[in-house]
């Protein structure tokens, strides 16, 4: 009962932060435009780049042209959901640690994590959500997905979403110790860099390093192997454990940061 | 309400020489600089109190403030808030406060502060029929309600910091922390938002702590006041007693139409200051001789005005601020 009058509340807060996310975003019409186009000329680019290396080479690895247009729109679905829900506050958290206007975030009465994390809704990125979910439906039946892995798929993306998320909220708590967050969130980017190509372009203990020690290639390499062939089931579970691993690892750290908080002076 | 033992704050800060060279050097090497902002500090506010946390700048005042909004962490000490340690940060603790900062804004820059209002309805859980009610009566009370739909970047400074006041009480905290709420304002918008606090203080009862440099936001609302210098408390009392840290008498100012005579044997019993111009005094006098004196004054000389002092307590931080040693005999 707890949990379900918990979660109504935080859900009827995160409406509130679209709204509010809506309306500032919307201040400012031409920007807003000028966003919309952006983020649809990356999501292009990026799945155009990978569509013309393959008119000239007939495998990357071990994956042929579907196989790895369907990674590289997987990992753009996931990349979408980011960019969608979390990118903005990055930015933000690393200037209201400067400026002290963490403050008023501390004394709301909910999750500092939740408000840190999801204050910010980005409304420029909801057209993309067309063209990601489009050409992952595409090259899921380029690879001849039966109902198990339809079935999986949505699951999966939220699932990688969430590990993605919880790794940069990981790297993120650095802020409250080095309070210059521009390294930190270039950092957490290049992390997410290295997530964006498959697992087997790495050598044996990079591999290893990305896969059991700081779990990035679990994001998207492994969720699709388990699409790609069911019997690889070792990467779903391998998701899972990182994503409770991480959760209650961000946790004390958060807990050690906010400790660590003195606030900019008034 | 507000208990606080021997709560102390260490900061540590870094030196770092100036220029290129200066860089260089911090960069590899870097001498750490420890700072008690706040220094074993006691205190006890009852429910319902308003008190006024004076000092000068870097006393201490806005540490001991985020401290007992469970903000920072304290160094050591204890403190404890209606019930609760501010900094375990419980969900019903930080429903029962609000913080107000004169130098910084709760309120979202690039929108209507009535979307902020409805952020905070939902985060407070406050109902529907109650925040209507409170949105109508602060809005009527503070003469806000047309600035509702205006972008906060476009309001002027005493119309942010009234919106800013009703953001932190829509949720009926306990204890409001009000810290440097009039910086900045005209002295009609200080004048309305002290007004504000009087007539919310006597309608909720709320436990208010108030830091100001403004004297007479001190004067208008606190009959207890507490002095930090140096993160240490140097007085815990009433408004009354610290007014009269200087002495029972009052200062009574006559200005005159001309330089007067100084050896008149009328000035001779006096406790008497003149200007430089001899054409302004100002005298010490208990309350029982200020009839008698004055209306002598206004018979022998040619009076042009005068008054009495208007704000003590002015005078008095002003002293103890030259010389904090006044104190150590209170």
């Amino acid at each position: 009962m707890k949990l379900f009058s918990e979660t109504k509340h935080y859900l009827s807060v995160y409406r509130k932060f679209i709204s509010t996310s809506v309306s500032e975003a919307t201040s400012f019409r031409t920007s807003f435009i000028l966003m919309i186009f952006m983020d649809i000329f990356f999501f292009l680019s990026a799945i155009l780049t990978v569509d013309f290396i393959y008119d000239h080479v007939a495998t990357i690895g071990s994956w042929k042209r579907p196989q790895l247009m369907f990674f590289i729109s997987f990992m753009l679905t996931v990349d979408h959901l980011h960019m969608l829900l979390l990118s903005h506050n990055f930015w933000r958290f690393s200037d209201d640690l400067k400026s002290g206007n963490l403050d008023f975030t501390l004394l709301r009465p909910l999750s500092s994590i939740f408000i840190v994390f999801f204050r910010y809704f980005k409304p420029s990125s909801i057209p993309n959500s067309f063209i990601s979910t489009g050409t992952l439906i595409y090259f899921g039946m380029q690879n001849g997905f039966g109902p198990t892995q339809w079935i999986l798929l949505p699951f999966l993306v939220i699932l990688a979403f969430i590990l993605l998320a919880l790794l940069e909220f990981i790297i993120s708590c650095a802020m409250f110790w080095l309070v210059e967050g521009l390294g930190i969130n270039f950092l957490r980017m290049q992390m997410q860099q290295l997530s964006r190509w498959p697992d087997f372009i790495y050598g044996y203990f990079t591999k290893k390093l990305l896969t059991f020690g700081v779990p990035v290639l679990l994001i998207g390499s492994g969720p699709v192997h388990f699409l790609l062939d069911i019997n690889n089931w070792p990467y779903l579970l391998g998701m899972i454990v990182s994503c409770i691993g991480c959760f209650y690892f961000l946790i004390f750290l958060w807990n050690r940061g906010l400790n660590h908080y003195d606030s900019a002076s008034s | 309400m507000i208990i606080t033992k021997d709560l102390t704050k260490k900061f540590v800060s870094y030196k770092k020489e100036e220029g290129m060279k200066g860089a260089f050097n911090s960069f590899f090497k870097r001498e750490a600089v420890e700072k008690f902002a706040v220094d074993h500090f006691d205190l006890n506010i009852e429910q319902g109190e308003i008190i006024g946390l004076l000092g000068p700048n870097g006393a201490g005042k806005t540490t001991l403030m985020k401290m007992l909004t469970g903000i920072i962490v304290p160094s050591s000490g204890t403190v404890e808030i209606a019930g609760h340690s501010p900094w375990k940060r419980e969900k019903d603790f930080r429903k029962k406060i609000a913080l107000v900062m004169g130098q910084k804004s709760q309120l979202w820059w690039d929108i209507p502060s009535i979307d902020s209002f409805k952020l905070l309805q939902k985060y407070y859980e406050i109902p529907d029929a109650r925040y209507n009610e409170k949105i109508n009566m602060m809005g009527e009370l503070l003469n806000v309600k047309d600035l509702f739909h205006v972008h906060v970047r476009k309001l002027s400074l005493g119309e942010r910091m009234k919106l800013e006041l009703m953001a932190s009480l829509l949720h009926d905290p306990q204890v409001l922390f009000l810290d440097e709420p009039t910086i900045g304002l005209d002295l009609v918008a200080q004048e309305n938002i002290r007004q504000f606090l009087k007539d919310y203080h006597a309608q909720h009862n709320t436990t208010i702590v108030l830091t100001s440099h403004y004297m007479a936001d001190v004067q208008a609302l606190c009959p207890h006041l507490v002095l930090i210098s140096g993160g240490k408390k140097s007085y815990d009392g009433s408004l009354e007693k610290f007014e009269n840290i200087l002495g029972h008498k009052k200062s009574v100012y006559f200005t005159f139409n001309q330089c007067i005579d100084k050896t008149d044997d009328f000035w001779k019993t006096q406790d008497v200051l003149f200007s430089e111009n001899c054409d302004e005094v100002e005298l010490k006098l208990d309350d029982h001789e200020i009839r008698e004196v004055s209306a002598a004054i206004l018979n022998k000389f040619p009076v042009v005005d005068f008054h009495t002092e208007k704000m003590p307590i002015e005078k008095v931080m002003k002293k103890i601020m030259e010389n904090p040693e006044i104190l150590s005999g209170v």
